[in-house]
């Protein structure tokens, strides 16, 4: 940031991911680096439509069923899906802040950075466990698992269904991002990363974002309001 | 920042195969921690907000600030406010392919029925569609005839399936409008007798 910092860095600049090297097909690294970044935007597209065809599900179903999905989603617990929110988006934070290490050329803030979002992330797979577990014990389960007695509408099951579906996709991104966030975090524990080269730790870091702003819509839809 | 942007002119030539390095855009440290309090700040919002019923404004407030928080993750998080203006594009045409989705789909569902009971009530010749009918004669001197003449057909039409004959110029063009395979392609299916609530209500 500061004008030392640059000169600094100008001064170094040799020693940055020594590894880096712009592709012979790019005319420049900013091409270069651009070019990552467009790919994963159009993948982050991808994924905004999988997800936006269960929103839909989700729209339909609970159009059709609006009393039972609103009596069913009383059973999903607030509090521990408000604590997921803030663990998700406390791990966006590090994770925004890993991407602004690897930038700034500080190897072991990235490090920690990203070593924090991979616990938040375990953090909220271990809550997303508890919570299914609870689940699973009172037969609160999609279609003709649904053994749950006191369901006041028989198509709450519909709800479990939808409600599994969207959490269990979810969660799967979750646990994508956690290999991701690993395979950046083991490379900058190599010191793979700098100011010069730090795309791979961008990208990972837009898709774990995605991961957040899909729940950011999960949460209060199916656990607020149902 | 700007010194920054002032470096990138003073290093960087001669890396890889051409091209300057690539010079990050750093924002600064308060814009992140922003960002994140805001968000907390909306969450503990949209929760405490769940606990009194607003009716159907729930559902709107829920939504409305989740679009906050995805709006302020977007732009800061992943940059998109000083990014390529293209990655922006995409990322807000995925948002208004999903728009067309979801809203059709819903405009789909949520209208169900509806028009099977208003075809039920206004009986219509679909090889004439633009004639009027006994409840909803169309203005407009042209197609005053047809419409009387639509008048007094109606009666038979709801007695047998037999359509109204083509009340103008389609006379010739079409023959068999009265005979069984195009009676079976027009309003009032099956016998065409009164049933015009009979549709709705089924497709659920």
């Amino acid at each position: 940031m500061s004008a030392s910092h640059s000169t600094a860095h100008a001064a170094d600049t040799s020693k940055l991911s020594p590894q880096f090297h712009v592709a012979h097909h790019f005319d420049s690294a900013d091409e270069q680096f651009d070019s990552a970044k467009l790919g994963v935007w159009l993948f982050l597209v991808t994924e905004i439509l999988l997800f936006g065809g269960l929103f839909c599900a989700f729209a339909v179903f609970r159009s059709w069923h609006l009393e039972a999905f609103v009596s069913a989603h009383h059973h999903l617990d607030k509090v521990m899906g408000g604590i997921n929110t803030v663990v998700l988006i406390c791990s966006s934070l590090t994770m925004a802040l890993g991407v602004r290490a690897c930038q700034t050329n500080n190897q072991k803030q990235a490090t920690a950075f990203l070593i924090a979002t991979l616990l938040f992330a375990g953090a909220f797979l271990v809550i997303k466990y508890f919570e299914y577990s609870h689940k699973f014990h009172d037969g609160l389960l999609p279609g003709r698992y649904f053994t749950y007695a006191g369901a006041k509408y028989p198509d709450e099951k519909i709800f479990f269904g939808i409600y599994f579906m969207m959490t269990g996709i979810h969660g799967f991104h979750v646990v994508c991002g956690m290999v991701l966030i690993g395979w950046v975090l083991l490379r900058n524990m190599k010191g793979h990363f700098s100011s010069r080269y730090y795309v791979p730790v961008e990208c990972v870091g837009l898709y774990w974002h995605l991961v957040d702003l899909v729940w950011i819509y999960l949460f209060p839809l199916l656990y607020l309001v149902g | 920042m700007s010194a920054h942007a002032h470096a990138s002119e003073g290093h960087g030539h001669g890396h890889g195969h051409g091209g300057a390095d690539h010079v990050p855009h750093v924002l600064p440290l308060p814009f992140y921690i922003g960002v994140w309090l805001a968000l907390l700040v909306f969450t503990a919002i949209t929760v405490a907000v769940s606990y009194v019923d607003f009716g159907i404004f729930n559902l709107v407030i829920a939504l409305t600030v989740a679009t906050m928080k995805a709006a302020m993750v977007s732009l800061i998080f992943m940059h998109l406010a000083f990014d390529k203006k293209f990655n922006g594009i995409i990322f807000v045409s995925s948002l208004v392919f999903l728009a067309i989705f979801i809203g059709f789909t819903m405009a789909d569902t949520e209208g169900r029925g509806l028009a099977e009971g208003i075809e039920a009530k206004h009986p219509r010749d679909i090889t004439n569609p633009f004639t009027g009918t006994e409840d909803e004669p169309l203005p407009g001197g042209a197609t005053s005839a047809a419409t009387s003449e639509a008048k007094s057909a109606a009666p038979s039409a709801g007695a047998s399936p037999t359509q109204t004959p083509p009340a103008q110029g389609g006379g010739a063009a079409s023959p068999a409008a009265g005979s069984p395979p195009a009676a079976g392609s027009n309003v009032a299916p099956g016998a065409g007798g009164a049933q015009p609530a009979a549709p709705q209500g089924e497709t659920r």
